[in-house]
């Protein structure tokens, strides 16, 4: 899976496509790690291209919002599709990883 | 002629049933393509037979061993290399050289298993005469010592995968008036999806209950494989001393390191039951997949907990329910969900085809397990089905993936180490 990233300045906005699995997922958290080690700890997932979301890809993003939170940032995830929805809301994940509709609505307080 | 051990030929069968060709028929290919042969492959032996696991223009499956070069490539520890096999009065004969693909060159380098003894053989064929150089025999072994790499790999999953399948219970558990059955069928040899079940006394005093437990831990393999089996192990510590709900906060305390440190979670479902009241205690950290059904309908078993291994801590309490006796609790992995699109409504649709009163729970998990399989999950699938038995004997049964735990394998390991 290739991912589009996005350096706004004050954010970086990470797109993922395809799959977010056991294979998408670990080159995905080594970037996320890479920009929050750079200071770049406001990050942004929008998951509008991904249709399926398994543990591993929940992993990445769960190990990316420690890493950006303990450097004083954040990581937020916007524009998550049904399935995405759905595995988040079982796990009961979107308590500490709020799905946001979109973008803009991701970053209102940055 | 001294034959290889038997050890060694059966640790070669085992290799051969575990083999998953294209692992091996990239160094195949390799071979060929770098002596530039019509013919390469690996070569199994066992008691009476040459088994080709990985092969390039020459089919894959038996032969029997009077007829293989490669049988006697194993009894020596260093490349057979035969010019011309026609005019080797050993080989002359055998029907590769006789008829078709009529071979005339061989080179072999014995293959080693875990034991330390020669397997098989990685071979080229030529069907005109042929010497290799020196640079060229160092390559064929270079070659054969890739593939005992992968092999040993290979023969490390099958293990490990062994030791995992042996720690779901396998008896009934010592508790009358439940029946019980798991089972779980990883995506890879080892994973990080197991059940379990055990009995524990009421910490406050009310007798023996049935904890029924099943856990998922984030990913796939033998890495998944480990953390699984030490959340397991602490469960069990903690479940002996304290409700339901203290157990699971007791043991993301002490896996909180371990978790954190391989950024890893575990999802768990965890049931306390009372065979003869049907009181059912449960904590549901973040699986969300367990249901109570009868004809009647289903209900959820599900809380808001967060999975182990999370950043914050949850205070996991306890939710009760009672499983009333014509009802049937389910337990599934997101393994099983996924092939149902992550849906209820499609789980739903599927629930009659389980609560048939004639099916034992063993036949409910395999009815969970296979469908699951056929529709080609990706991920790791367990199933564990549980209902209350009355006045009836006990029965219980638990089943691994084919070719896990059968006796006689299991045999055969004890042997290989």
């Amino acid at each position: 899976m290739n991912f589009e990233e996005t350096d706004q300045g004050t954010h970086v906005v990470l797109t993922p496509e395809g799959k977010f699995n056991l294979v998408a997922a670990p080159p995905l958290k080594a970037r996320i790690d890479d920009l929050v080690a750079e200071g770049k700890a406001r990050l942004i997932v929008d998951l509008h291209a991904v249709d399926f979301i398994d543990s591993s890809g929940l992993g990445a993003l769960i190990g990316g919002l420690k890493a950006a939170r303990q450097q004083g940032g954040d990581l937020r995830i916007a524009a998550a599709g049904a399935q995405v929805k759905a595995v988040l809301k079982l796990t009961n994940l979107d308590r500490i990883l709020a799905p946001y509709e979109t973008v803009e609505e991701a970053l209102h307080d940055w | 002629m001294e034959m290889p051990q038997s050890t060694a030929r059966v640790e070669a069968e085992a290799i051969a049933r575990s083999v998953p060709g294209e692992r091996y028929d990239r160094v195949v290919r390799l071979a060929q393509a770098i002596f530039g042969a019509p013919i390469a492959a690996l070569n199994l032996i066992t008691n009476d037979a040459q088994l080709t696991v990985a092969s390039v223009g020459f089919p894959k499956g038996s032969m029997p061993i009077e007829d293989s070069v490669c049988g006697v490539t194993v009894q020596q520890n260093e490349i057979l290399e035969v010019r011309d096999l026609r005019e080797d009065e050993r080989f002359a004969g055998i029907p590769a050289v006789t008829g078709s693909p009529r071979v005339r060159f061989y080179a072999g380098i014995p293959v080693r298993g875990q034991s330390g003894q020669n397997v098989g053989a990685l071979c080229i064929l030529d069907l005109v005469p042929r010497t290799l150089g020196r640079q060229q025999r160092e390559m064929l072994a270079d070659l054969g010592a890739l593939l005992e790499r992968e092999l040993a790999v290979q023969e490390e999953m099958d293990l490990a995968g062994q030791v995992q399948q042996l720690m779901l219970p396998t008896s009934a558990p010592d508790i009358g008036g439940v029946e019980i059955a798991g089972r779980v069928q990883p995506a890879r040899e080892a994973g990080g999806d197991y059940f379990d079940w055990f009995v524990v006394n009421d910490p406050e005093g009310a007798g023996k209950r049935l904890q029924v437990v099943l856990g998922d831990v984030m990913g796939k393999g033998l890495a998944a494989s480990l953390i699984a089996s030490e959340v397991r192990a602490v469960l069990r510590g903690h479940s002996r001393y304290t409700d339901v709900g203290d157990a699971i906060a007791r043991t993301s305390t002490t896996t909180r390191h371990d978790l954190e440190a391989n950024n890893r979670f575990s999802t768990l479902w965890v049931g306390r039951l009372d065979p003869v009241s049907g009181n059912l205690d449960y904590i549901d950290a973040g699986h969300g997949l367990a249901i109570i059904a009868s004809t009647r309908g289903y209900r959820r078993l599900s809380q808001d907990y967060l999975p182990l291994g999370m950043p914050i801590e949850d205070d996991w309490t306890r939710t009760s329910d009672t499983l009333a006796e014509d009802e049937l609790l389910v337990v599934v992995s997101d393994g099983v969900f996924d092939v149902l699109d992550d849906s209820f409504d499609e789980a739903e649709a599927r629930l009659n085809a389980i609560l048939d009163p004639a099916l034992s729970c063993r036949q409910i998990v395999d009815l969970i397990v296979d469908f699951a399989v056929s529709h080609e999950a990706t991920d790791d699938v367990t199933a564990l089905a549980v209902r209350r038995m009355p006045g009836a004997g006990v029965e219980a049964t638990s089943q691994g993936a084919p070719a896990a735990v059968d006796p006689d394998e299991s045999e055969e390991s004890e042997e290989k180490g």
